[in-house]
């Protein structure tokens, strides 16, 4: 028979826990709307950008830049992880985690040597304790990134690259898909494709003759690394809002779970206390009885 | 009512500024350009410096930190990468983060271009910026 009491504190520390994880879930609900109204907003930036680099991309035939270069060799690529900092959010950082060690696994595997960019402390920690030491880490912002820390690493790989310190850069992230669904992706950071300069210039409509201040060679080449902040700022913001909905679904599994933890014990905490109230009733009778054959 | 320009100042985090107005001012590399309604097609790029708007008899005033302007059908886009309108702009923060940028680049090597440099270069260019174009206006 289980002790009445015992049961009674599971029921109380299961009922403390699920006002937690139901807290989070709330947390994580207001955080989302948030960081998506963050995606928004950095929406008119990017159609602009895009439609700029279009343009001067249009002007500058067979447009050569180091960062469109593909390099002869593929000794050492570079990965940009973007997990988070906090845990309890399901599959969302083991997802980039298990994704990144893939692309290190395929790599090696192709004769490449492969370094990582830690962004999140979760990504920090998990690759120094796996002994890949990252070659730059980022914490304390996943939650709520800014255009400056997408510059700080777009900076970092554009000197590595440009510099032939490596030959390709990629980054994995959650995308956002909707609140209840986040994808892992990879995405090919470096060289950049040359669909993006090249592509969509026919569909444009007729295109009047721009000028271009200084040139349009020096625009593009100003333009690119600026396009590459965009893309890494674009992932950060999509990780995440993908953090916070990835956390809202896994607190409301948690609370779920909870709450049908708490009915069952519920119930053997009840069919206990009425057998040991039958149990009480059956020694009385039974010594009531024992009495009376006095 | 003259013919007038839309224009819109974009940053990467949100749109700071849009409006029809009756010419932009915007600084480029070598100089100024004025934009008019009916400007030829441009795309241009833009150093540190001071945006000027006019609408009838006011101007309005940017710090932007250079970036990207395009002229296209009387719609004047303009890409910064930080662009703050003047009477917002907080002069005290600007001087200290000048400060600090100053004290962290004399930390470095002379003629060393090591990481993280042109980050502060770039910080302390926008400091300086927001601070010339608040103390004019």
């Amino acid at each position: 028979m289980p002790n009445l009491r015992d049961i009674k504190n599971r029921i109380t520390s299961t009922a403390s826990t699920r006002q937690i994880t139901r807290t989070m879930e709330m947390v994580a609900t207001a955080k989302i709307r948030k960081a998506q109204d963050r995606i928004e907003s950095a929406r008119p930036y990017a159609l602009s950008m895009m439609e700029v680099l279009r343009n001067v991309a249009r002007f500058v035939q067979g447009a050569s830049h180091p960062l469109l270069e593909e390099h002869d060799k593929r000794e050492r690529i570079v990965v940009v992880a973007i997990a988070s900092d906090r845990g309890l959010c399901g599959a969302f950082n083991s997802n980039i985690l298990r994704l990144t060690e893939g692309i290190i696994r395929d790599e090696r595997a192709a004769g490449a040597e492969v370094d990582v960019i830690a962004v999140g402390k979760k990504a920090i920690g998990y690759f120094r304790y796996r002994g890949v030491e990252p070659i730059a880490s980022y914490r304390d912002m996943t939650d709520k990134p800014a255009i400056t820390d997408a510059r700080s690493i777009a900076s970092r790989v554009i000197a590595g690259f440009t510099s032939g310190e490596f030959d390709a850069v990629k980054v994995v992230f959650n995308r956002f898909k909707n609140v209840a669904e986040q994808i892992p992706e990879i995405h090919d950071l470096l060289p950049l494709r040359h669909e993006v300069v090249e592509e969509s210039a026919d569909h444009l409509k007729v295109n009047p003759e721009y000028m271009f201040e200084p040139s349009a060679d020096a625009v593009l080449e100003r333009l690119l690394p600026t396009y590459i902040e965009t893309l890494i700022y674009r992932s950060l913001l999509e990780s995440a809002a993908s953090e916070q909905g990835a956390r809202r679904k896994a607190m409301k599994s948690a609370t779920d779970n909870a709450s049908e933890m708490i009915t069952t014990l519920t119930r053997s905490y009840n069919r206990a206390r009425q057998g040991a109230i039958t149990n009480e009733i059956a020694e009385i009778v039974g010594g009531a009885a024992a009495l009376e054959k006095h | 009512m003259a013919r007038t320009l839309l224009v819109e100042i974009v940053t990467p985090e949100h749109i700071v500024y849009t409006n029809e107005v009756e010419m932009v001012v915007v600084p480029t590399l070598d100089g100024e350009i004025g934009i008019l309604p009916l400007h030829a097609p441009l795309v241009g790029a833009i150093r540190p410096g001071e945006v000027r708007v006019k609408i009838g008899e006011t101007t309005e005033w940017f710090a932007v930190s250079g970036g990207y302007v395009q002229v296209h059908e009387d719609k004047v886009i303009i890409l910064a990468d930080d662009a703050v309108i003047a009477s917002q702009i907080d002069v005290e923060r600007a001087r200290q983060a000048k400060v600090l940028a100053e004290m962290r680049l004399s930390e470095f090597a002379p003629g060393s271009r090591d990481e993280g440099y042109d980050d502060l270069e770039r910080g302390l260019k926008w400091a300086e910026v927001q601070i010339a174009v608040a103390s004019a206006h």
